[in-house]
């Protein structure tokens, strides 16, 4: 049997409290963003809340917490995942606690992060899934990362801390970017023979390759979802037959948000103020054409040359970004976040899965400046009528789809 | 002229050669051949006329290929001796711009017998105490897609100057210099982007090996290598005379001001 859709609770710990002309004042959300404007009275408690919002998506039944890695901006106030993970091992009881992920060329050695993982995933008794990111265009300059060597610091250091829980220690890792003559660190993860990989990616053929050749799981990139995430599970379905493997959901996940009331006008009244407050002000600098966008360009070089020049022919740099959007009928074509309803969201959320049949969904509830009692409504209400129904249809979908895949694989495996 | 590729170690080098005589290699810069252009330009054409001009692509940039795996400067230092090795190349002069003068003033020092003349025209390399190098990264993406205006200020005297709106135009450019734009700018990112950015810390201690004649020239408006690098350079090389200003020229120099760069390029080779 496949299993339905798992539904994860991602929090990115916006900076809620930026002045009103903040768009018109500033340039950007991200790297520059002078930290002046950090309000120490206004923020005490602030990550706990945040810490809070998580917890309570746990008892509510959620399969799992997503958190993930941000330096200098107000987008996300989480430098070390790690830190919060921590104390939501001790908070949390069942779901799974995915750090999506550590940015690991950020690290002088990566064994760190193997052996914070493995804390994690000891604290929690087998509850980590181990993500890892290579980081992009804000960490070229916040954490003055080289954008050229990157990707192949990161592929090296994944190896490193996969082998670092799998084989015996100590061994000597002979690395190009990381040489290391005493391998073996303590603990060791809890999970065997490691806890679950994800890998976040976009278009990169070669980072598809490498997830289906390691058996590892494809987070893809995007905040958006039309056609191109189609494209993206069929390509990587395409790269797994490639390696002898085959597509099944639980391979791949995807980020999705949304706000969820009791009817569609309610939803948009109090979503309104937190999504523009997070499109305007923290895609600023990240995913939007005002300002100056460092995530992906000609000046933070991380793809080769040869798949450069095709994204420039197939791309058209006017085209608007999320954080352009103009009103909700563009957020509604953006199938990025989708406010509603239960029953808008249900309809929603399965017109993606049924031409992108992943088995994850990260959402993310919490957006902008959003009131602590707004995302735990939403939370509540997406948990208790919408995510039933998710769980039921794709349950039956992905074992209509699927179901003959996964028998194939078990029958190999046997 | 001739373009071509050579083999260098089992890498393919593209090669552009003009003119008879001594040999004087070029390398280059951002807003140069190579670096943006696909061919010499008018201050390149001139100088073929009075020496044999040789000007490799750098590693990754319009049609030569990468190195191998992640590299440094150290690592295009030594392609470059690979490449005089393939050449033929004992003694030369050699002319450097930009980072391609950064790389000149790495053979320089470490290899001083094989320059004959060494030409530096707004090289990066060295460190200056509050006098950063542009942060070419940054400026390389452009504002809201499209506008590439700090970036045209970086390598011109103006953002509207008519050879930098020429090259590094507002929106989609042509795809071809577009992708040399991007192989240049990996280039440096692999090369030069730590420390932040393009300069070893030790080069400004290991000048005075550099016995050769030498003439540093830079644009007064150089929006990328502070002017204070180019007195640095002229200070610390022991053969050089004081710094060659142009007035009213940017980082490319030799690109918006070809003739007065030139006649000085020029006038120091013959002597």
């Amino acid at each position: 049997m496949i299993d339905p859709v798992q539904l994860y609770a991602w929090h990115f710990m916006s900076y809620p409290h930026l002045p009103a002309d903040f768009d018109e004042k500033y340039d950007s959300g991200w790297v520059t963003v002078p930290n002046k404007l950090w309000d120490k009275d206004r923020s005490r408690g602030l990550l706990n809340t945040y810490i809070d919002q998580l917890a309570y998506a746990d008892e509510l039944g959620f399969d799992g917490m997503v958190l993930n890695e941000h330096h200098q901006n107000i987008y996300g106030l989480m430098p070390s995942p790690n830190i919060i993970a921590a104390a939501l091992t001790q908070r949390t009881k069942r779901g799974k606690i995915v750090v999506l992920g550590n940015l690991l060329p950020l690290h002088a050695n990566p064994l760190r992060v193997a052996e914070e993982y493995a804390m994690i995933d000891n604290m929690s008794d087998g509850r980590l899934i181990a993500g890892f990111a290579p980081g992009s265009g804000p960490e070229t300059f916040n954490y003055n990362v080289a954008s050229a060597p990157s990707r192949d610091q990161f592929w090296e250091a994944v190896d490193l801390i996969r082998q670092a829980w799998t084989r015996e220690g100590p061994f000597m890792f002979e690395g190009h970017h990381y040489p290391l003559r005493y391998v073996n660190p303590w603990p060791q993860p809890t999970q065997r023979p490691h806890p679950d990989i994800w890998i976040p990616g976009a278009r990169s053929r070669d980072t598809l390759t490498q997830i289906a050749k390691n058996g590892y799981c494809y987070f893809l990139s995007s905040r958006s979802h039309g056609k191109d995430t189609a494209k993206a599970v069929d390509r990587f379905a395409d790269t797994l037959k490639a390696h002898g493997d085959r597509y099944l959901p639980k391979r791949m996940g995807i980020l999705m948000s949304t706000y969820v009331a009791e009817t569609d006008a309610i939803a948009q009244e109090e979503s309104r103020e937190g999504i523009w407050y997070f499109l305007r002000n923290c895609l600023k600098g990240h995913q939007r054409r005002e300002g100056r966008q460092l995530t992906f360009g000609p000046g933070v070089p991380y793809i080769p040359a040869n798949e450069f020049r095709e994204y420039l022919a197939q791309s058209d740099p006017t085209t608007p970004l999320l954080g352009d959007t103009q009103d909700w009928g563009d957020l509604q074509r953006a199938q990025s976040i989708i406010v509603g309803s239960p029953d808008t969201v249900f309809e929603r959320f399965m017109s993606v899965l049924e031409h992108a049949p992943v088995g994850h969904l990260l959402i993310q509830f919490h957006m902008g400046n959003m009131s602590d009692e707004c995302a735990r409504k939403s939370m509540r209400l997406f948990w208790d009528e919408v995510a039933p129904r998710l769980k039921k249809e794709t349950g039956r979908m992905f074992n209509e789809r699927f179901g003959r895949d996964e028998a194939a694989l078990e029958a190999v495996k046997a | 002229m001739s373009a071509q590729l050579i083999q260098v170690s089992g890498r393919m080098v593209s090669l552009i050669e003009s003119g008879d005589g001594e040999p004087t290699v070029y390398l280059h810069g951002f807003a140069d051949v190579h670096g943006v252009a696909g061919e010499m330009l008018p201050f390149h054409m001139d100088l073929a006329k009075r020496t044999r001009l040789l000007a490799p692509a750098h590693p990754g940039c319009n049609g030569s290929d990468d190195l191998p795996g992640p590299h440094s400067i150290e690592d295009a230092v030594f392609h470059y001796l690979e490449v005089f090795d393939a050449l033929g190349l004992k003694e030369f002069n050699l002319i450097g711009h930009s980072v391609g003068g950064w790389i000149a003033a790495e053979i320089a020092v470490r290899h001083p017998a094989m320059v004959r003349k060494l030409v530096l025209i707004g090289a990066t390399g060295l460190f200056v105490t509050n006098e950063p190098i542009g942060d070419v990264f940054m400026h390389t993406q452009p504002e809201r897609g499209v506008d590439y205006s700090t970036l045209r200020r970086m390598y011109f005297s103006a953002a509207d100057e008519p050879l930098a709106l020429r090259y590094y135009p507002d929106g989609r450019g042509d795809l071809d210099e577009e992708t040399r734009r991007y192989q240049m700018i990996r280039f440096c990112s692999f090369v030069g982007f730590k420390p932040p950015y393009l300069y070893n810390r030790s080069l400004v201690d290991r000048l005075h090996r550099a016995k050769m004649p030498s003439l540093v020239v830079w644009g007064e408006k150089d929006g990328l290598t502070p002017i204070a690098h180019g007195h640095a350079y002229a200070q610390g090389l022991p053969g050089s005379g004081p710094l060659k200003i142009i007035r009213g020229a940017g980082h490319a120099a030799h690109v918006e001001a070809q003739d007065e760069t030139g006649d000085a390029i020029a006038t120091f080779l013959r002597s």
